[in-house]
């Protein structure tokens, strides 16, 4: 049964028809509606970056927030992007773990590379998450201790035990990139 | 997840008009960590013809202080409320409650307010479409409840009537504990209500066209010792087995006023009045305070599968009671 709202209404679902936002620096501006190119209403951020922008490095587990595998940075917070909606990014800075190396040279993010020297995944899937929560606590906070890196990364799970491994990796970058402050 | 109209609110007032006219066929979204588990199941019965987005309202995720409040504007993060200076140095209980919610990163999106208004975790009403669901039952309307002859590990042991989910809501047992207020806008205006009497056995207070719009702290609480207690099977990612939020206002070692609330053990936070009763004029001590939890579980009916809850109930509360003394930490 449809609701009879009246035109004003209509009229300002309408409104928002383009969401612009940044996404690893570069600005989008797309259009909502319902045609395959298109977001719909309905599109969560993590939909929206691996189907309509082709960023599949942001991964979807549980779909649910529950296990952190589509973290992305927004406002340099780690968020779960598998739980907001697209249409209410408008205006937000996005990191995706496509915007941490350099895309020119192929030089890894510190971070990613001590990921890399540490092989701190086995499966691997649970990894762009892992390195986004680990960025945003880097960016606050450079020189975090074990407990602070395992609060940091309470919300994100890995099904092949890497977490050793992935706390050895923080830790190494964090000491890596401030040594010349210690 | 299916469709809906997505509309932007931009004031309180719009946003009230709105679900007005959509006369209960539209859905808040604030923080969106549970709205969008609810609408991915499809579990409501009907599914929201439109979402409200109201983080485009300004200004309702502030926390201020004056002389005799604290106010917490509903859209708040709960990242925000467990580092806010303010809140961990004159409510802890608060900090502690908004810390032990979910992940970082949930938290990082959540809000107070939607914390608040969260649907119950019972697994046969959130029981999703995609694998037969929405199961029937009493919070839907229809049937009854499915917890009292199926699984109800995890269900109430206190004042269960009808609907024996529990209310999960850590932010509600802490704000109950602080005799917050919550101030609630709708279309005639605003009106006032106590966390306490907020809840009711199948849901809120909160008619269609009404929301949350803040918290109000009486700075009187904010002197008293403070403890918050959560049992989780998990530390991260998990709701509360049991939760317990005590204020206790002591003058040396003598109890003067309290307020213990448990939460997830009935549908709405349980304020343990004969256990406040037990240990006010009295000096906290081990005997007192194990006293003060046996009367708090005084009438608890376990369901088949959840006597344990008792016990753990008894054990914080007893903690909490205990903790008072002890200064910071438990």
């Amino acid at each position: 049964m449809e609701v009879k709202v009246n035109e004003q209404t209509r009229k300002k679902s309408e409104e928002d028809k383009h969401i612009s936002l940044v996404i690893n620096g570069n600005q989008y501006s797309l259009e909502v509606g319902y045609g395959s190119y298109q977001v719909k209403p309905s599109d969560t951020l993590a939909y929206t970056l691996r189907e309509t922008l082709g960023l599949t490095g942001t991964k979807v587990s549980c779909d649910d927030g529950a296990c952190g595998s589509c973290t992305v940075l927004m406002s340099s917070k780690a968020v779960p992007s598998c739980m907001i909606l697209t249409v209410e990014c408008a205006g937000k800075d996005i990191t995706t773990i496509e915007g941490l190396g350099d895309p020119k040279t192929g030089t890894l993010d510190p971070l990613q590379q001590s990921f890399v020297d540490h092989t701190a995944f086995q499966c691997g899937f649970c990894t762009p998450g892992m390195i986004m929560s680990a960025k945003a606590l880097l960016n606050e906070n450079p020189h975090p201790t074990e407990e602070e890196i395992k609060e940091a990364l309470s919300g994100n799970f890995c099904r092949c035990i890497s977490h050793y491994q992935v706390l050895e990796a923080v830790l190494a970058a964090s000491e890596k990139d401030g040594g010349d402050n210690d | 997840m299916r469709t809906f109209t997505h509309i932007n609110a931009h004031t309180v007032n719009e946003a009230c008009e709105l679900l007005g006219q959509y006369r209960g066929k539209a859905r808040l979204n604030a923080g969106g960590t549970d709205l969008l588990a609810m609408l991915k199941g499809d579990i409501w019965p009907e599914y929201p013809e439109a979402v409200i987005n109201v983080k485009t309202i300004p200004g309702l995720d502030s926390i201020t202080e004056n002389d005799n409040v604290l106010k917490i504007g509903a859209l708040a993060l709960l990242s925000d409320v467990a580092k806010s200076p303010t809140i961990k140095e004159k409510c802890g209980v608060l900090a502690k409650a908004a810390l032990s919610v979910g992940s970082p990163l949930i938290r990082n999106v959540a809000t107070i307010g939607g914390n608040l208004c969260q649907a119950p975790r019972c697994w046969y009403y959130r029981y999703p479409r995609r694998l037969g669901g929405p199961l029937p039952c009493l919070r839907k309307g229809t049937g009854p409840c499915l917890a009292v002859k199926g699984d109800n590990r995890y269900h109430a042991i206190l004042e269960g009537k009808g609907c024996f989910a529990v209310c999960t809501s850590d932010i509600a047992v802490a704000l109950a504990a602080l005799d917050a207020k919550i101030t609630i806008a709708g279309p005639k205006g605003e009106r006032s209500i106590s966390v306490v009497d907020f809840f009711q056995p199948l849901g809120n207070t909160l008619k269609i066209d009404e929301m949350i719009k803040d918290f109000q702290i009486p700075a009187t609480m904010l002197s008293m010792e403070q403890r918050f207690l959560k049992f989780t099977l998990r530390k991260p990612i998990d709701f509360a087995i049991v939760s317990v939020a005590a204020s206790i206002g002591l003058n040396n070692g003598v109890c003067t006023d309290a307020r213990i609330i448990l939460g997830a053990v009935a549908p709405m936070p349980f304020r343990a009045k004969a256990a406040e009763e037990k240990i006010v004029g009295q000096p906290i001590s081990d005997n007192v305070a194990a006293e003060a939890a046996e009367k708090a579980l005084a009438n608890a009916k376990p369901l088949s599968m959840n006597a344990y809850k008792v016990e753990i109930a008894k054990t914080l509360v007893r903690r909490a009671i205990k903790g008072s003394t002890a200064g910071l930490g438990e």
